[in-house]
């Protein structure tokens, strides 16, 4: 499926993910779709904007997701909605998944996701009649310790269904960031070289050493969330972590428990930070590598739907600034391993020619179909790429089906408690982008929201805690705590908190916790225990504040701006 | 008559496009300069979100406006199918913020940063004004990603109204019928 046919479906489910703050291009098709006449089931414990036009909402308890995709997956089952023809020629395991949900009565799912049974019930029962429907996920689903599973679940749910393999259906992981799906591709992951071929099986890495001219190791590497610990906990000198090298990344405001993590990046012994601006992280670095930024380069993008797409300059770079790739090559040939490319295009076809399912998309079809979705084995320009990954039902699996799959649901590692009885959950607002580094850099997104962030909480909550709109409060869990702006709103369930990570000051990854998905190695950012006090000195605070965020400027070298903060 | 933009809420995804729009239409290329004085973040419209809604609010620009009304330096006229408030006038009473039904008018500083005398910023009344000194029309309209906006002229109320009356002609036969 592509990013377009949002619009040809039916009936969309879409599970957390709030594409409004995300990523407004997504959530204008998602508009159309509705405009056109789909039927809208919103998943999310907050009142999002795509929550508010829906026609079923569910609004969830935090931590669910796994026992309201099963619950789904019941009612589908046992109300006779299978697409029994699709299950019997393309899935296997069927018959264990129908004996594994019976106990995931809509009943049991209501206890655990707090949803009414019978939303459950009509959700289901809406979903598996669209003609067709689609599923679209986000961070609601993978910032959890239990993720994975729950994105199996989901695709249960489009392969019992027959949801899979035709246009304007499948499940659509609608990723976090720009490019993450071309970080992956291109093996920017511990386990796989570009093309997702996995650096453990030995013809894999023959064909790369080959190509380079140098052996490679047969280990997978360690997953970014692991390497605090590799640096601060690791006995083992040869297993420990001596140098950082950083780039287009700001963990020291994005990664989750960032006491240990600033930790970890004032201990580790080399640190190289390689990004467009000043950001959190780069003020622990050793080097700071300055690089163009996105309109000062060119390359290939891959959209969330395997979409390769060419970008280009379209300003010249200013000053002592290099492109990502050059930077890279100049540091390669000065440890030795002479790297030398003219363009991009250069290493594009080097790395297509090693990887089967990119071979065939050159830049030359890029340039004349604007995009091709990958796999595309064959250089032949009639191969224009795969729109459906799964086309007439047929599955990456050795047998060619798609394969059911069993979870039961696991509570979130970090449950509410006596001294911190609320949740945390982090999420995004629209207008600054990621950790900001760049948006933090446009004066007007900057003017619209600024230092200190907000933790919206509803309404109930701050009349009982006593705070107002605007009133600067502290947010605590059992890391520590951070100062922010309150806002009270319907739009978010008693009990919990909702704050946005790229604030200095109103850090909400000091409070985060570290607790992984066992497979995806992705943080739980969804899902912790908190705390909002009351700030009595509101002067003080405003002053701290203040204070606080001109000395962050200073120390990343940003002249300050008159009154310290703007507005 | 006067127009109008309106927002319809449910296309309006909050993105707050249109108040940055807004600003960028007042402001012109100060936005791009390096002293933070330079320029002014005044949106005159402002995205506002209840429990079930999402859409900005502005001026109505009104036939019979309270503000223009109550002005005691009659800085506020009909310019261009607009209500206009003329701010090198203003004396930032702020009758005419509280008479507003809407909550469209806000004080702000003047633009062009001028001061008082005692070197003060010089505080206005400010609204929409439809974008009356572009060619391009309202840029809260023209910015907005899901087409949530759109200006409302005379000669779209009277074909929404036809349209009405043929509808009620219908449901009239019908009853009777």
């Amino acid at each position: 499926m592509g990013v377009p046919e949002i619009e040809e479906a039916r009936v969309l489910l879409i599970f957390g993910y709030n594409g409004a703050d995300s990523h407004p291009i997504v959530a204008r098709r998602i508009l159309r779709a509705r405009q056109k006449g789909a039927k809208i089931i919103c998943v999310d414990p907050r009142v999002t904007e795509t929550a508010r036009i829906s026609d079923i909402h569910m609004q969830l308890k935090g931590g669910s997701n796994m026992a309201l995709v099963n619950a789904m997956a019941h009612v589908i089952i046992e109300e006779g909605l299978c697409d029994e023809e699709f299950i019997a020629r393309h899935t296997t395991g069927y018959e264990e998944l129908k004996t594994f949900v019976e106990r995931y009565t809509p009943e049991y799912g209501e206890e655990i996701s707090h949803v009414p049974a019978d939303t459950i019930r009509e959700a289901a029962r809406l979903y598996a009649k669209g003609e067709p429907s689609m599923i679209l996920y986000g961070m609601g689903v993978c910032q959890f310790s239990q993720a994975v599973d729950v994105v199996k679940g989901l695709a249960n749910l489009a392969l019992m269904t027959g949801n899979f393999g035709k246009p304007g259906c499948g499940i659509g992981p609608v990723r976090g960031q720009n490019n993450v799906q071309g970080a992956c591709d291109m093996g920017a992951l511990p386990n796989s070289y570009p093309g997702y071929q996995n650096v453990t099986i030995p013809e894999v890495r023959e064909k790369f050493e080959k190509a380079w001219g140098v052996p490679l190791s047969d280990h997978v590497g360690i997953p970014m969330t692991h390497v605090p610990d590799r640096v601060l906990k690791e006995k083992d000198p040869m297993k420990q972590i001596h140098a950082y090298y950083v780039f287009g990344e700001d963990p020291a405001q994005s990664d989750p428990d960032l006491a240990e993590v600033r930790e970890a990046l004032e201990k580790v012994d080399f640190l190289i930070v390689q990004d467009i601006f000043m950001n959190r992280t780069a003020t622990y670095a050793d080097v700071i590598l300055p690089a163009t930024s996105w309109g000062e380069h060119e390359g290939v993008f891959t959209c969330c739907d395997r979409g390769f797409q060419r970008f280009r300059k379209f300003i010249e770079p200013e000053g002592d600034v290099k492109d990502d790739w050059e930077i890279i090559s100049l540091i390669s040939t000065a440890m030795g391993y002479p790297m030398h490319y003219e363009n991009t295009e250069e290493i594009w076809n080097e790395m297509i020619d090693l990887c089967p399912s990119y071979t065939g998309a050159t830049y030359e079809k890029l340039e004349k179909y604007g995009g091709v979705q990958w796999p595309c084995r064959s250089k032949d320009m009639e191969d224009k790429g795969t729109p459906y990954l799964h086309k007439d039902g047929n599955f990456a699996n050795p047998d060619g089906k798609g394969k059911f799959f069993c979870a039961d649901w696991r509570p979130p590692k970090e449950l509410e408690n006596d001294e911190y009885p609320m949740v945390l959950s982090t999420v995004r607002e629209v207008g600054h982008y990621s950790s900001r580094t760049m948006t933090g850099n446009c004066r007007t997104l900057r003017s619209l929201e600024d230092e200190p962030g907000w933790a919206q909480m509803n309404v109930e909550d701050c009349r009982e805690l006593g705070v107002e709109e605007g009133e600067l409060v502290k947010v605590l869990s059992k890391r520590g705590y951070c100062i922010t702006r309150c806002m009270p709103t319907e739009r978010v369930p008693k009990g919990s908190v909702f704050m946005t990570y790229q604030w200095w000051i109103g850090a909400c990854n000091k409070l985060t916790t570290a607790h992984l998905d066992p497979v995806s190695n992705t943080p739980e950012y969804k899902y912790c225990a908190c705390k909002v006090k009351k700030i009595e000195d509101q002067k003080w605070a405003e002053k701290h504040v203040r204070e606080e965020y001109a000395e962050i400027r200073s120390k990343m070298g940003i002249q300050a701006a008159k009154e310290g903060y703007a507005l | 008559m006067n127009y109008f933009v309106k927002g319809n809420p449910d296309l309006c995804i909050g993105c707050r496009t249109c108040m940055i729009g807004c600003v960028v239409a007042h402001e012109g290329l100060h936005i791009f300069e390096i002293d933070p004085d330079s320029y002014t973040f005044n949106p005159r419209l402002k995205v506002i979100k209840t429990a079930r809604i999402t859409v900005p609010v502005q001026c109505k620009h009104c036939e019979n406006p309270a503000c223009m009304a109550v002005c005691p330096e009659n800085c506020i006229q009909l310019v261009e199918n607009a209500v206009v408030i003329n701010t090198d006038k203003c004396i930032g009473c702020k009758t005419c913020m509280m008479a507003c039904p809407y909550g469209a008018i806000e004080m702000q500083p003047d633009s062009g940063h001028r001061v008082q005398t005692d070197g003060s910023p010089r505080m206005v009344a400010n609204k929409c004004d439809l974008c009356i000194n572009s060619k391009r029309g309202p840029e809260c309209v023209r910015v907005c990603p899901t087409e949530a906006l759109t200006l409302v002229t005379e000669e779209d109320l009277e074909k929404e109204n036809a349209k009405k009356r043929i509808a009620a002609a219908r449901a009239l036969a019908e009853v009777n019928g």
